[in-house]
Order: C-alpha cells, then structure tokens, then sequence
C-alpha cells in the first residue's frame, strides 16, 4: 500500500470517527485493473475501501451538486485538475465552501484504461502498481506489465497546471515538485487556422457520431443547472431527434454555456463514450476568455467567478 | 444446404458484388473507431474488429427514425408513410449482436407487429463473423452464446486463416450464396473442426460469469440495499443504454416548425434520464439515480426472462467498457450472487 492511500484511510476515517464529516468520496478499487470507482464512505471502518494509484481519473467534485442536500458536511478527494471543480461549485453557489471537506492530492498524472487496455488483458484485478523511474509495474490477478508511463499517459495530463491542488483542507501526499506545464494552445491555434469549410468538415463529422448520452454535461462541475436547456419539454429548445443539426446545436450550446466557467478538468473529453473531441471546443473558449479578459483558469482561485457575468470598465468593447 | 467456404481474398469481391443488388452495411474503421455504416463497396471494411463501438442494432431500430409525414390544412388528415428499406445485407455481426436481434424479435414482432422494425428485418440479409479473440469485457457465455454460433443470422462466417468457413443457416443465407456464383466453393469437410479451434480462444479468454440464481434471487431484491449503494457513482447518462444492443425503449415526438407541415419521428430513449419517467404535472416514480439505476439491471436481467423467457443481455460488454464511474454489470451479477 502507498503512502497516500495510508494517509487518505486514515483521515477519512478520523474525519468520520470525528463526525467532522458524514460521507467521504474518494476512489475504490475498479472492477478491472486500470480503473477504480467512485466510492461513498460513511462508515470509518469503510475508509479502508479507498484507494489512490494512477487510475484514479474520474473527477468526483459534481457529487457534491448531486449530494447538495444530504444532512452533513463531505469530504472529497480531489486532483490538481478537478480541484479547480470545488471553486466552480461554490463560486456558482451550488456548495457553501464550510459544507465541504478538501483531501488533496497532489498527482503527477494519470493513466488510461483504454490505453492499457490495448496493452494487457485488464479484466483481472489490480494487485499492486509501483512506479520506478519512468516506468510503471502494474501487477493484475491475470499478469503483469512494466510499461513506460508515457505510453499510457492520460492525454489531458501531458500538459498540467496544476500537479498539487489549488485547494486542499487535507494534503494526502508530498506535494509535487514538477514545473507545471500551462496549456500552449498550440492544437487550438492548429484548428483556428482552418476555413470556415474545413472547421465545419472536422466538427460535423464528429458530431455525426455523437448518441446525446450526456454523459459530457453530466459529468461537468460546470453544469449545474436546475433544469438544463436539454432537458426542457416546453420549449423543447433542442429536438431529441438525433440527427447531425441538433446533435451540433447540443455541442456548441453547451460549450457556449461554458464559456468562462470550464475548469479545464477535461472530464467531458474522458466520458465520451464516441471519442469526440469535446474538449477542444472548450479550450477554444478558454483560449478567447483568456486574451480577452486576462483570466486565469477558472476555479483556480476562491475569488472570482464568471468572466461573462461581471463587468469590469476595462472589459473590451471592440464591437461596440 | 452443405458448408461452404470463401477465400480471404474472394471477400472484397463478394463485398463489391453484395454492394449492387443490396444496401450492404458493414464494419468501417476511421480514427480508430469500429462502426457498421452502408458502405458502396468492400473498400476500407474491417473485418478483424473485435466488437463494433455501438451494435448495428441502429439498422433494424435506429436511435431516431422518422415514421410519417403529415399536413395539418389537408381536410382529410392524410399521412404520408415513409418509404421502407431497400434489400439489405448486415455483413460482419458478431454472434452477440446477432442474438440481441432476436431478443429484440421477441419485443418488436410480438402481440404488437412493430412495422418499422419488421420492415428492417425481414428485409436484412444476416451475414455474422464468429469471433476468434475475446476483448476483456466480453461474457457472452454466461447468455448460453458461443463466439461460433449465431442462432438468427443467414450465413455464419469463421475466419480459418486463408479462408472463412461459411455455414449456411437459412433460406436466405442459401439465396445469398446462389447469387455469388464461385465465389464460394464448397467446404473441403475439415472446416466445423478447425472452426472450433479457431474459436476456443474466445472461449476461453472471456469473463466466466455464471447466472445460477440470479434472476431468482432478484425477484426477492427490489427494496435491497444494494441500489442505494450501487446507484450512488452513477452520473445519470444515457450511455450504457445507447451503446446497448438490447435496450429498445423509445420516445415519439412530432416536429412541425411552426408550419402546418410536420412528421412524427421515434427515437431510443433512456431509462437513466430523469425525464423518461416524468409524467405531466410533475409525477416522477423513479425519482432519483436508486430507482433508475434498479430498473435498467432489473430489466436486464429479470423482468425482460419475466415476459420474454431469456434474459435481456448478451455480454457484449460495450457497457462494462464505457460507463465513465465503472458500473459494471458482470460485478453487479456477482455482487447479486454474493448478497444474503
């Protein structure tokens, strides 16, 4: 067992010995090696059902709009990356801050289980996994494999901004000293550069193959909505008919919807069950945001907010 | 009608020739993806796929499917009928995907004929491909499916290293072969040995996960805590029931633009959005992700043996490999089987 995954164990379950808190969120071991799962611990004698390895992906912050009304505070384990997700939630007033309990951890990226997947049988559980140097030793129930982390890096984590969590009431582990490696916007501008043709060419065959799972909005600290645009009968603003126009007007709403409030987490792009970019459309926003309004990322801070929803005197007016 | 056999490099030819008397669909790969499409010829088909992203069960009940167009200011409300599907071959199905088309018999030609649905089928010829690797969220075996069996298809190809065996299975299947000239020749004897070893690997690389008792002890588990808990990391998406070959539950919804000119349209609806069950005036009998969670391994795996005698899934394992928070039937299977 490494030292994290000591440390989270044993505060999880001081914190609800304690009663400083009634649930803790965290990771739990998956049903294949190279995944684990969300898991609800309410129990101290439970806390020794989470876990911390390099498939600790998913981001667990939108739990907390889901659990909005439970009767106690919560304690979440977070990433640099979805740390910025718990500012989202309380600068939107979904969370008060005081309801919620921080464990950190600071991570230096994550891998993918479709990428070990192409690599080993990964149907066997996950028996242990250390990292030495560059590689990693993932040891299973149904064999082993020592493969350079590179090769199976999450693609979201090879550029960073946040290794050690922007906040954290509880560090779980040492933090991190890697320099952070801030998005370049190199691929945005790489797209950008297309004809309004070719853009349209490349997103709509995207699109195309979209199913209208949800699974991207679902998983968004972002989309907190009460009732969301997508669910709305009257007015059924967008059709359920699954076709390329609604399937596009579903795409760019929710984008535009998230224009200056994406954390950045890169779930959407995770979750998609038909491997469709989405993350690119909202980096392009993050991109404009950024060099219209001098914004940092969203969530990095306490303060702040929404850039769209604020007026500032310097605030461009180029179209005016 | 006697085994048959085809070359490898017969197939696109066979791919090509099918291509002009049918709509033929196929397995397509583009940036990695496995999808069946309507391809015009044998050109860029795959056949070495291991499982296709989402099921063709799109081609028999698509996720949205227009059903007729009507004209409000016509005195006599005359609908107009969509035209129907020409002749068709769905070429490369795997043996699961081909029995979640019979499971999908059992709902859409049942006490109700569903026209739509049997339109697509009766005029699809079947041409399955028997699988010779397992990916690691395949069961089907637990379903009583056999990677080299394919109960409902036509023709039912193995792939034998240079050629494919081809077991004819229908009347339709022997159509298909009639019209292929020397294509095909006929099968040198050897072939059901060598099929059962090219197909052992399936056998044995995929899950074993036994059904013993499941769909008894879930007529006792409705109010078992196990939803609470099970529920609880699931984000409400509809992607299990989309990627689905079986999940068949649809909304039908008219679209008119304002105009008096309109059609009615049906499209896959999923039991994990909230609104699938919200009635008017705000009724909600699955109100939360414990409810919804429940119904669809419930439906899964007793109330569809309940009405239909077999179990509504096929171990495809496209869930299992999608769900973004690990939910993943085979374990809920086996926590089913674990709990008192």
């Amino acid at each position: 067992m490494n030292n994290v995954t000591e440390n989270l164990r044993k505060t999880a379950a001081k914190l609800l010995q304690d009663q400083e808190v009634k649930m803790v969120i965290g990771y739990g071991a998956g049903s294949e090696a190279g995944r684990t799962q969300p898991v609800f611990i309410t129990s101290p004698e439970d806390a020794e059902k989470l876990v911390w390895n390099p498939f600790c992906v998913n981001g667990l912050t939108k739990y907390l709009s889901d659990l909005k009304n439970f009767d106690g505070k919560i304690a979440v384990v977070v990433k640099g990356c979805d740390s910025r997700g718990i500012f989202r939630l309380t600068q939107d007033n979904i969370i008060p801050r005081d309801q919620v309990v921080v464990l950190g951890i600071p991570c230096a990226g994550q891998m993918s289980y479709q990428k070990l997947a192409a690599k080993m049988d990964v149907s066997g559980q996950l028996t242990d996994v250390q990292e030495k140097g560059d590689n990693l030793e993932i040891k299973t129930s149904k064999g082993n494999l020592t493969v350079k982390k590179s090769e199976i890096l999450l693609d979201k984590c090879a550029l960073c901004e946040n290794h050690n969590p922007v906040i954290a009431d509880h560090l779980m582990g040492d933090k991190i000293d890697i320099a952070p490696k801030p998005e370049d916007y190199e691929e945005i501008k790489k797209y950008e550069a297309l004809s309004v043709e070719e853009k349209a060419k490349f997103w709509l065959s995207h699109f195309e193959r979209c199913i209208r799972c949800y699974a991207c909005r679902n998983t968004c600290p972002g989309c907190t909505c009460r009732e969301c645009v997508f669910d709305a009968i009257k007015p059924d603003w967008v059709g359920k008919e699954l076709n390329v126009s609604e399937n596009e007007l579903f795409h760019l709403t929710r984008a535009m919807h998230l224009a200056g409030r994406c954390v950045d987490c890169g779930e959407c792009d995770r979750v998609c069950p038909m491997d469709i970019p989405i993350r690119l459309l909202n980096k392009k926003l993050l991109k404009d945001c950024k060099e219209l309004f001098e914004m940092a990322t969203p969530g990095s801070s306490e303060e702040g907010g929404s850039v769209l929803g604020q007026y500032r005197l310097e605030d461009p007016e180029e179209f005016m | 009608m006697a085994n048959k056999s085809i070359k490898k490099d017969q197939v696109k030819s066979l791919l090509d020739k099918l291509a002009q008397s049918n709509q033929l669909i196929a397995p397509i790969q583009s940036e990695g993806i496995t999808l069946f499409k309507p391809v015009k010829s044998g050109e860029g088909v795959v056949l070495d796929y291991q499982n296709a992203l989402v099921p063709p069960k799109d081609f028999f009940f698509p996720q949205s499917e227009k059903m007729f167009t009507y004209d409000t200011t016509d005195p006599s409300w005359a609908i107009t009928p969509v035209d129907g599907v020409p002749n068709r071959v769905l070429f490369g199905a795997r043996p699961c995907d081909v029995k979640s088309i019979l499971l999908l018999d059992k709902v859409f030609d049942a006490e109700f004929r569903d026209d739509y649905y049997l339109d697509k089928r009766n005029k699809t010829t079947i041409v399955a491909m028997s699988c010779t690797d397992a990916r690691h969220t395949c069961f089907c075996g637990a379903f009583g499916i056999s990677p080299g069996e394919a109960e409902g298809a036509d023709i039912l190809l193995t792939d034998l290293g240079d050629k494919y065996l081809a077991e004819v299975l229908t009347e339709k299947g022997e159509a298909l072969v009639s019209s292929c000239g020397s294509l095909f020749t006929d099968d040198d004897g050897n072939g059901p040995a060598a099929k059962e070893k090219a197909v052992a690997p399936a056998k044995e690389k995929q899950m074993q996960i036994g059904l013993e008792g499941v769909k008894e002890k879930l007529d006792n588990m409705f109010d078992h805590p196990i939803w609470d808990t099970e529920s609880l990391r699931c984000i409400g998406c509809g992607t299990c029931t989309f990627v689905c070959p079986t999940c068949h539950c649809f909304d039908i919804v008219d679209f008119n633009n304002q105009s008096s000119i309109g059609y009615r349209y049906r499209c896959a609806d999923s039991c994990q959005f909230a609104n699938f069950t919200r009635a008017a005036g705000g009724h909600q009998p699955r109100p939360s992700k414990k409810e919804r969670t429940r119904q669809r391994f419930m439906h899964k795996l007793r109330y569809f043996v309940d009405r239909y005698g077999d179990f509504g899934c096929v171990g495809c394992g496209r869930c299992i490999e999608k769900c973004p928070v690990n939910l993943d039937i085979a374990q809920i299977i086996n926590k089913v089987k674990e709990v008192g």
